[in-house]
Parts: C-alpha cells; sequence; structure tokens
C-alpha cells in the first residue's frame, strides 16, 4: 500500500509541477511526462505486489473528525488499476506533440494539472474502501474529467457537450450516491463490508440504482448520450483515457456493488446481460452510421460496454446456478476485454487525434490515402481495427472467445437462462460481424484510397511523441493476442475477491489458453508462409503501375470514391426501428437540374427520446418558475431562511 | 499423418470440384462445357502472369490475398475430413474458425477499398452486410449442435458417442440445418442466388467486383482460398449428410467423398434453375436460413426433443 500511495504522490507532485512552471513550455511538458510516467510505472508496481500475493492490504485516516477515509487493495482494484496505469502515461506522452500550442501555455498546464487529478482520482476510486472515498474519489474524478473536455472552452459545441457530460455525471453519481444512503440507512456505517448484510429486497433497490449510476458513467444504453458528445470535444488524448479508462471505472462499480452485496439471484444477472446485448448491438450499429470519427469511436465504446456487460451478466448467471465454468469465464472474459478494449480503443482515439491534427477535420468523408502519408499512424491503426473487432490473432479476440467459451456453457443450464445465452450468443456473433463492418469503413474510407480532401492530400507523418504510444499499444494488441496465457492467469487471478465466484480448475485454464496461442501462432505463420509464396510467385515477373480499373471509364476522381456513409447505410437501414436515418434531397427539378443536394444523417433514438420525453417538458415546467430567480440578493436570502424555518419542523 | 496426407489431398483437389458445377450447368443448358480440370488450367495460368497495380493502393492491397487464403487454408486444418481426425482440434475450434474466416473478409474488404473504385467499395458493403447475416444463422447452428451435442469442435459434433447425425435421435432437426447451411454456402461462397459469379456487370456484383483490381498470381491465391473456402462448407453439410457410423473404413470415405460432390452437383443444379435474387431480397434469403436454424434450436429448448 505505500507502494501505492508512493506512486499517487510521484503523479500529485509532477502534476502541480506544470502550474509553476508553464512559461517553460516543453520542459514542463517533458518534466510532466518523466513524473507520470515514474508514478505510473511505481502504481503498476504496486498492482503487481497485490496480484501476486493473497492478503488484501488497506489503509485508513480520519477525516473532519466524523468520517473515516478508508483505501483498501483487493485483487480486483488492482486489476482496473493496470489499466489506468498504462494507458494514461502513454496518454501524457501524446501529449506532448499533441498539445503543441506554445501560446496556450497556461491552459495547457491547467489542462496537464487535471490529467493528473483525473489518474489519482480514477486510483482512488477503484482502492475506495467506504462510501465517503468512494464518493469523494468519484466526484473528483467526474468533476476533473469535466475541466478536460472543456479544454477548447471558446467553442460554443465544446461548452454545450462539457455541460451534457456534467449533467450525465453529476445524475449518475446521485443514483449511486442514492444507492449508497439506502445501504447506510439499513447498515448504519459507512463501511462496504457490511453490505452483505442488508434484506435481500433493499439489495435489488441499492443494485439497480448503482446500476443506473454506474451505466450512466460507463455508457450503457440508453444512459450513455454524453459519450458521442463529449468525446468529439475532448483533446484525442483525454478522449482516449476517457474511452478507454474511465468509462470502466462504471464497470468497475457495477462489479464491485455486485461483489460487495453478495447477491446470487438470476435478475441481476439477467439484467445486466440485456443492458450488455442491447449496448453492444445499438452501440455498433449507431457507430457505423456516424461520420465524425470521434463520435464513431465514442458509440464503439458503447458497443465495448456492452460486451464486457454480456461477459459480466453471462458470469453473474454463472455464480447463480453454480457452474464455476461459465462464472469464471465470463467474468474473467469481462475484465479482459476491459484490459483489451482500453489499449485499442486509446489506440484508436490516438489515431484519430493524429488525423485530426493533421487534416483538421473529423468528417471521414474528407479524408481517405492517410495510410501512405501517415505510415505508422496507419499501420498501428489497422492493427487497432482488427483488434477491436474481434478478430484473431490479436487480443480482442481472446476476450470475447472467453466469454462465448461461457455462454455456451450457459445453454447446458435448464430454464429461461439456455434462451437468453442463446441470444447473447448471436448477440455476439452480431456484433462481431457489425464491428467488421464499422472498422473496415473507418480505416479503408480514413486510411486508404485516395485523399478526398486537399487537406487529406498533404497531411503528414505527426511527431515520435504521437506515434510512439500508438505503436506501443499496436504491439501490446499483437501481444495478448500471440501469447494470451499470462494474460488470461492474470484475470482469473484477480478474480479471486470477487464473492460468490468458485475456482476454475486449472487445466481448463491452461488448456484453453494454450489452444488460442497455438491458433493465433498458426495464423500468423500460414499467413507468413502464403506472403512468401506470394513473394516467390513474383520473382522475375512483370509488375506495372497503373490507375485502378474504372468499368471503361477513364477519367475518374478522389470524389466517386465509395463515401461512408453509403458503405454503411444498408446496414444502418436494416435496422431501422431502432436507428432514425434522416434524409434530406432536393430531388431533381426543372430540364437542367442544378444545387441538387442529399444529405443523410443518423439519429440515436435514446437521444431524441430523452429530448422530447423529458428535456422539453422539464423545460416548459421550469420555465414557468423562471420568476423565482429575478437577481434580487436579499430575496435570495429570503428564501435561504425559508428553507431552514420549514426544515426545522422536520426535526 | 493420415489427416494431413488427407488436408492435403482437400487443398489440391479443391479447385477440381468448382469444375463439377460448371459441368452441370452446362448439361442442363444442353452445351459440352469446359474440361473438368478447367480451374487448375486457370489457376497455373494466373501463376504465370505478372500483376498491374494500380497507383492508390498501398501494401494492404498486396495482403488482401495472402490473408484471405491463409484463412481458408486455416479452416480447412480443423474440419475432419471423410472418416480421418482433423490436422488440429480443441473444444471451441469452431469459433476460431469462423472468425478467422472474418479475418480473411476483413482484409478482403480493405483491399477492395484500397483502390478506391466506386465499384469495389459497393461490393464490400454488400459483402460485409449479407456475412454479417449469414454469421448469426452460423452461430445459431452451433448453438444447436452444443445443444444436441454438447461440444465445441469439428470433431466433437461427427464423433465420440452423441455424434450428430441424420439417424439420430434428432436427425429430424438435420434436415433444416442442412437446408440453412446451404443457404450459407451459396451466401459465403458468392453463387446464385445471392452473387452470380458469371455475371459481366460491376454493379450487380458482390464477391468479383471486390477483387476486379487484382490480377496474376494475386487473383490465383484469392480463386485457391475461394476453393478452399467452398470445399470447408461443403464437408460441414456432407458430414450431416452421411450418418457416422452406418459406415466403416474406406467406404466410409469412397461415400463422403461422393456426397461432397453431390453437394456441388446441387450447387450446379441451383445456378441453372435459379436467377440471382434482387439485391434487396437478399437479407431475407439469409434471414430465411437464420429462422429455420433457430426454429430447430428452440425446439430443443422446449423440452420436445
Amino acid at each position: 500500500m505505500e507502494t501505492f500511495l508512493l506512486a499517487l504522490g510521484v503523479l500529485l507532485a509532477g502534476g502541480v509541477f506544470p502550474l509553476l512552471t508553464h512559461r517553460l513550455f516543453n520542459f514542463m511538458k517533458a518534466v510532466y511526462i518523466g513524473a507520470t510516467v515514474c508514478g505510473c510505472g511505481i502504481g503498476l508496481y504496486a498492482a503487481g505486489i497485490s496480484l501476486r500475493s493473497s492478503e488484501i492490504v488497506s489503509i485508513s485516516w480520519p477525516w473532519l473528525h466524523i468520517f473515516m477515509l478508508s483505501f483498501s487493495l483487493d485483487s480486483l482494484s488492482a486489476f482496473f488499476l493496470i489499466p489506468i496505469f498504462s494507458i494514461c502515461p502513454l496518454a501524457a506522452l501524446y501529449s506532448f506533440h499533441y498539445m503543441n500550442k506554445g501560446q496556450q501555455s497556461g491552459r495547457t498546464a491547467i489542462n496537464l494539472f487535471f490529467f493528473t487529478v483525473l489518474i489519482i482520482s480514477m486510483a482512488l476510486v477503484t482502492t475506495a474502501g467506504n462510501i465517503i472515498s468512494f464518493a469523494l474519489a468519484w466526484e473528483v474524478m467526474s468533476v476533473s474529467s469535466f475541466f478536460l473536455v472543456m479544454y477548447e472552452y471558446q467553442r460554443e459545441a465544446t461548452r454545450q457537450a462539457g455541460y451534457l457530460y456534467f449533467i450525465f455525471a453529476q445524475a449518475g453519481a446521485m443514483f449511486i450516491f442514492a444507492a449508497f444512503a439506502v445501504a447506510y440507512s439499513h447498515t448504519g456505517s459507512f463501511s462496504f463490508a457490511q453490505f452483505a448484510g442488508i434484506p435481500a429486497q433493499v439489495k435489488v433497490l441499492i443494485f439497480f440504482l448503482a446500476l443506473i449510476g454506474f451505466g450512466s458513467k460507463a455508457g450503457i444504453f440508453p444512459v450513455h448520450i454524453w459519450l458521442p458528445h463529449a468525446h468529439p470535444a475532448a483533446p484525442s488524448h483525454i478522449s482516449a483515457v476517457m474511452s478507454g479508462v474511465m468509462i470502466k471505472m462504471g464497470i468497475y462499480g457495477i462489479i464491485r456493488i455486485y461483489s460487495l452485496l453478495e447477491v446470487k439471484d438470476l435478475i441481476f444477472g439477467q439484467s445486466v446481460l440485456v443492458f450488455g446485448m442491447i449496448s453492444g448491438l445499438l452501440g455498433i450499429v449507431y457507430a457505423l452510421g456516424k461520420r465524425d470519427i470521434k463520435k464513431l469511436l465514442a458509440y464503439s465504446s458503447v458497443e465495448n460496454i456492452g460486451i464486457i456487460l454480456i461477459g459480466a451478466g453471462t458470469g453473474m448467471i454463472g455464480v447463480y446456478s453454480n457452474n464455476a465454468i461459465m462464472a469464471g469465464f465470463g467474468f474473467a472474459g469481462s475484465l479482459l476485454h476491459v484490459l483489451n478494449h482500453s489499449i485499442f480503443k486509446s489506440l484508436m482515439f490516438m489515431g484519430a487525434g493524429a488525423i485530426l491534427q493533421k487534416t483538421k477535420t473529423r468528417h471521414i468523408d474528407q479524408m481517405g490515402g492517410l495510410i501512405k502519408r501517415m505510415p505508422l499512424t496507419g499501420k498501428s491503426c489497422v492493427i487497432g481495427a482488427v483488434s477491436i473487432s474481434g478478430l484473431p490473432p490479436f487480443n480482442g479476440f481472446i476476450g470475447e472467445f472467453m466469454i462465448y467459451f461461457a455462454a455456451f456453457e450457459g445453454l447446458g443450464v435448464k430454464g429461461p437462462t439456455a434462451i437468453l445465452m442463446m441470444l447473447a450468443i448471436i448477440s455476439l456473433a452480431l456484433i462481431g460481424g457489425l464491428a467488421v463492418t464499422c472498422f473496415t469503413k473507418v480505416i479503408g474510407v480514413a486510411f486508404l484510397g485516395e485523399p478526398r480532401s486537399d487537406k487529406a492530400a498533404s497531411a503528414s507523418e505527426c511527431g515520435f511523441a504521437m506515434t510512439a504510444p500508438m505503436v506501443v499499444m499496436a504491439a501490446a494488441c499483437v501481444i495478448i493476442g500471440i501469447i494470451p496465457e499470462p494474460f488470461i492467469n492474470l484475470v482469473f487471478l484477480s478474480l479471486r475477491d470477487i464473492h460468490g465466484f468458485s475456482a476454475v480448475p486449472p487445466d481448463v485454464i491452461a488448456g484453453l489458453a494454450r489452444n488460442l496461442g497455438l491458433a493465433a501462432r498458426l495464423i500468423l505463420a500460414l499467413l507468413a508462409l502464403s506472403l512468401i509464396l506470394q513473394r516467390i510467385c513474383y520473382l522475375g515477373k512483370e509488375v506495372a503501375k497503373g490507375p485502378t480499373w474504372g468499368c471503361g471509364f477513364t477519367r475518374p476522381t478522389a470524389r466517386m470514391q465509395y463515401t461512408g456513409t453509403s458503405y454503411a447505410m444498408s446496414v444502418a437501414d436494416f435496422f431501422r426501428p431502432f436507428v432514425k436515418v434522416n434524409t434530406v434531397y432536393s430531388g431533381i427539378k426543372k430540364i437542367f437540374p442544378r444545387g441538387t443536394t442529399y444529405t443523410t444523417r443518423v439519429d440515436d433514438i435514446a437521444e431524441i427520446t430523452m429530448n422530447q420525453g423529458m428535456v422539453g417538458p422539464l423545460l416548459k415546467v421550469l420555465g414557468k418558475l423562471r420568476w423565482i430567480q429575478h437577481g434580487n440578493i436579499q430575496l435570495y436570502f429570503g428564501y435561504i431562511i425559508l428553507t431552514i424555518v420549514v426544515m426545522l419542523f422536520f426535526i | 499423418m493420415e489427416s494431413i496426407l488427407a488436408y492435403a489431398i482437400a487443398i489440391l483437389a479443391a479447385p477440381l470440384f468448382p469444375g463439377i458445377i460448371l459441368k452441370v450447368k452446362a448439361f442442363v443448358a444442353g452445351k459440352k462445357g469446359p474440361p473438368l480440370l478447367i480451374k487448375y488450367y486457370t489457376l497455373a495460368k494466373l501463376f504465370r502472369k505478372g500483376s498491374v497495380y494500380s497507383t492508390s493502393t498501398s501494401f494492404l492491397f498486396r495482403m488482401g490475398p495472402a490473408v484471405s487464403m491463409a484463412a481458408a487454408v486455416m479452416a480447412l486444418l480443423f474440419c475432419p475430413l471423410a472418416g480421418m481426425i482433423p490436422v488440429l482440434s480443441f473444444q471451441g475450434d469452431v469459433i476460431v474458425v469462423f472468425y478467422i474466416m472474418g479475418l480473411g473478409r476483413f482484409f478482403t474488404i480493405l483491399a477492395a477499398l484500397d483502390t478506391a473504385s466506386p465499384f469495389e467499395g459497393m461490393g464490400s458493403a454488400r459483402e460485409a452486410f449479407f456475412s454479417m447475416l449469414a454469421e448469426a444463422t452460423v452461430f445459431m447452428v452451433l448453438i444447436l449442435f452444443y445443444r444436441l451435442n454438447g461440444s465445441l469442435s469439428f470433431s466433437g459434433y461427427f464423433s465420440g458417442d452423441n455424434p450428430i447425425t441424420l439417424t439420430g435421435p434428432n436427425g429430424s432437426l438435420l434436415l433444416l440445418v442442412i437446408v440453412s447451411m446451404f443457404m450459407i454456402l451459396l451466401t459465403e461462397n458468392s453463387r446464385v442466388p445471392v452473387d452470380d459469379p458469371m455475371t459481366h456487370l460491376e454493379l450487380t456484383m458482390i464477391h468479383e467486383v471486390m477483387i476486379l483490381d487484382h490480377s496474376g498470381p494475386d487473383l490465383a491465391l484469392i480463386e485457391l482460398g475461394a476453393f478452399c473456402k467452398l470445399i470447408f462448407y461443403s464437408v460441414f453439410i456432407a458430414h450431416l449428410l452421411v450418418p457416422a457410423k452406418a459406415l466403416e473404413g474406406p467406404l466410409y470415405d469412397v461415400v463422403f467423398v461422393v456426397a461432397v460432390g453431390a453437394i456441388y452437383v446441387a450447387i450446379g443444379i441451383t445456378e441453372s434453375i435459379m436467377a440471382r435474387l434482387k439485391m434487396n431480397l437478399v437479407p431475407k434469403f439469409i434471414l430465411t436460413s437464420f429462422a429455420l436454424v433457430s426454429f430447430a434450436a428452440i425446439l430443443t429448448t422446449m423440452g420436445f426433443i
């Protein structure tokens, strides 16, 4: 635990440093990155120690005389520390060349400071040992990330996105605190340890309140609405950390509360599973329909949260039905996907940031041909795209395979579980197919073909501080994919402290890990063989260059390429009841038509429903109450006194 | 050793079978048709040639054929051929195999989009859409087989105490599976009525239009991969057609090869008597196969079987 605190101390020192030295722009950033990398390294070491030893270390000290702040580090906490402490330093490194505007040094320094606060608060969320410390860390996390989103506050869109995020973060926190309040009213203690003794019906209430709260942070459909707004508004390394790491705190919360309440009933697993399937399917369909690359990635996070929840839900059902393999592989697949997603999603967001910096656009149909101009970014993103589509031989497949394995195991369970498991498997299969469609679109339209705009044509590779993190993460995707054994063991190790979890036979885990590794290495070997065969076939042959075959048309232009929108439209159309496709077509008029326009847009039904069903009526009612706010300070004091007087009657 | 031999024979014989399809189509049309070995001649011709690469393309364009070939060859490794055990097998290999095929598709699509051709973009959009739907059917089949047999590997399906076979207690369900897997075979291998390999209009193509710009040995690799994929699906269906324990020894192998041939004949007949479906009917065609298997799978959960 001391090592962990040391890590936080180093991080904090590094975070305060830029505030003092922001005039020395590059020096400030370099020292900041050095301190962050050091701090995170120590933190990873601390997590490693905790995973290896089976005891749970904790620490606590009094605060404001009446509260105890307590933090403890068990295996589950240690596991969630791994993505925090491995992705954040890479994002910090990335910011060196990404935040390159010297004239905004003050603002950059503040941004770096809040980034550190975010890292520390996330680490504290995962180690919080009682209600008070959890609530504090959670709020600091939400507020610091709000300031990070607001970096470009002069832009209207950024401010709107920031406020939307703030409302969702606070409303979500309200649900979590409500859950804690209900728990407190039954246990009379701030400690997490007594949650298990709460009556069963109350546990249901607590779990579902917490599920809504944590779900809004994680981005579960339909409370995911802030993600596609906040991620595009934030600087790219911030989106990378928010999407790759911070939303996982919601997942941590769900698994933690499940473990604390020591519940086994079917309803918990079932509802988590159903939310997972809905988030997974709709998330990827919306991602497919988006043209803004960062919005697309944000929706893809909703999808991946869905996959993680499918795993967790399967695990919970496995616990209920006393099926060790189903429970073990469900939770393990879910946790491994947490780690994997933090890697490839951060990679993709950093790739998007690199494109954004060079082409100044987020519109995917304005890009094209970037892999020739930004080779390192392009190749890393191809690896990221294959991984995020869950395809072997990279890491995404390992996690998804384990979830499949658990779900197939669940088919043998009697009753409605079998039907749910069928739905889970089919959703996973559909999500897999849709993810392939979505990420071939990202790579194919943004990186391949001909540049679709002048800016894309003049793009160049970005600085080493931006490409290096991407290359490292791409390498991580490959390594976890082809040598999965240590990582699979790692997730099973971190499941140790989850309640109700019984050990999976080690030979099953070892066998599966070995086979997956074998399959991944085999496909790589076969690929190498066929590449060699291809090379041999071309030995001494004539290889010519020419234009793309235009089916007889000899004057092709870059604008004739298939756009990302048309690529995705038939699929989006297929899901029409759940996806609103808005098309505006001016039509062709007169003999010599001119100025024809055609725009099409995919809208999120959750957002539309929320706007029409909640925000609209709320504004109407609140508009009628606007007279309360008149700007007269004396009367405001009057309100306060009146409130206190009224409250006195209730004491 | 036997299985590796069978594996090698399967890959070498893969180009033979599409010749059967052409012969059958020619026979139905009252023509003589090309020689049975036509695909070998084509491959040999392609391997002898050089290539023209589009200036729009990157290294991914060259990788596409290699990945799709490697994926198809890898899938066959896990597939039990006739009476042999497969070269490799483990619990869960079916999931790996269908995802490996997804990998092949991923790179084929990327190679197509790399050419900057609108036609190839259109083809890849269709390919991605239809194969996404087909994946649902395939996984429903896996679910059904798991319910019947408790296994997650190809060799587990067709061996052991409780093999999946037409003559078994649940044989009637397999009729549904055979029909829908045949529909998936037609979809995944771009045959009529989903796609027409013989069409000459780029606008109506799916798979063929994606590989328009590939030539020479690259095209040969793609074709070889496609033959392997087709034989993979045919072998899968043949296992369902031929009862596992009815025959033993070489006789079984002979019957099995005849069954594989019969599937190719069936493809040829389908192509002769049907036209390609309108593009917007293809999803319905694939969903029909999904409905058939779901029906069978749901029956198993209701306790009837």
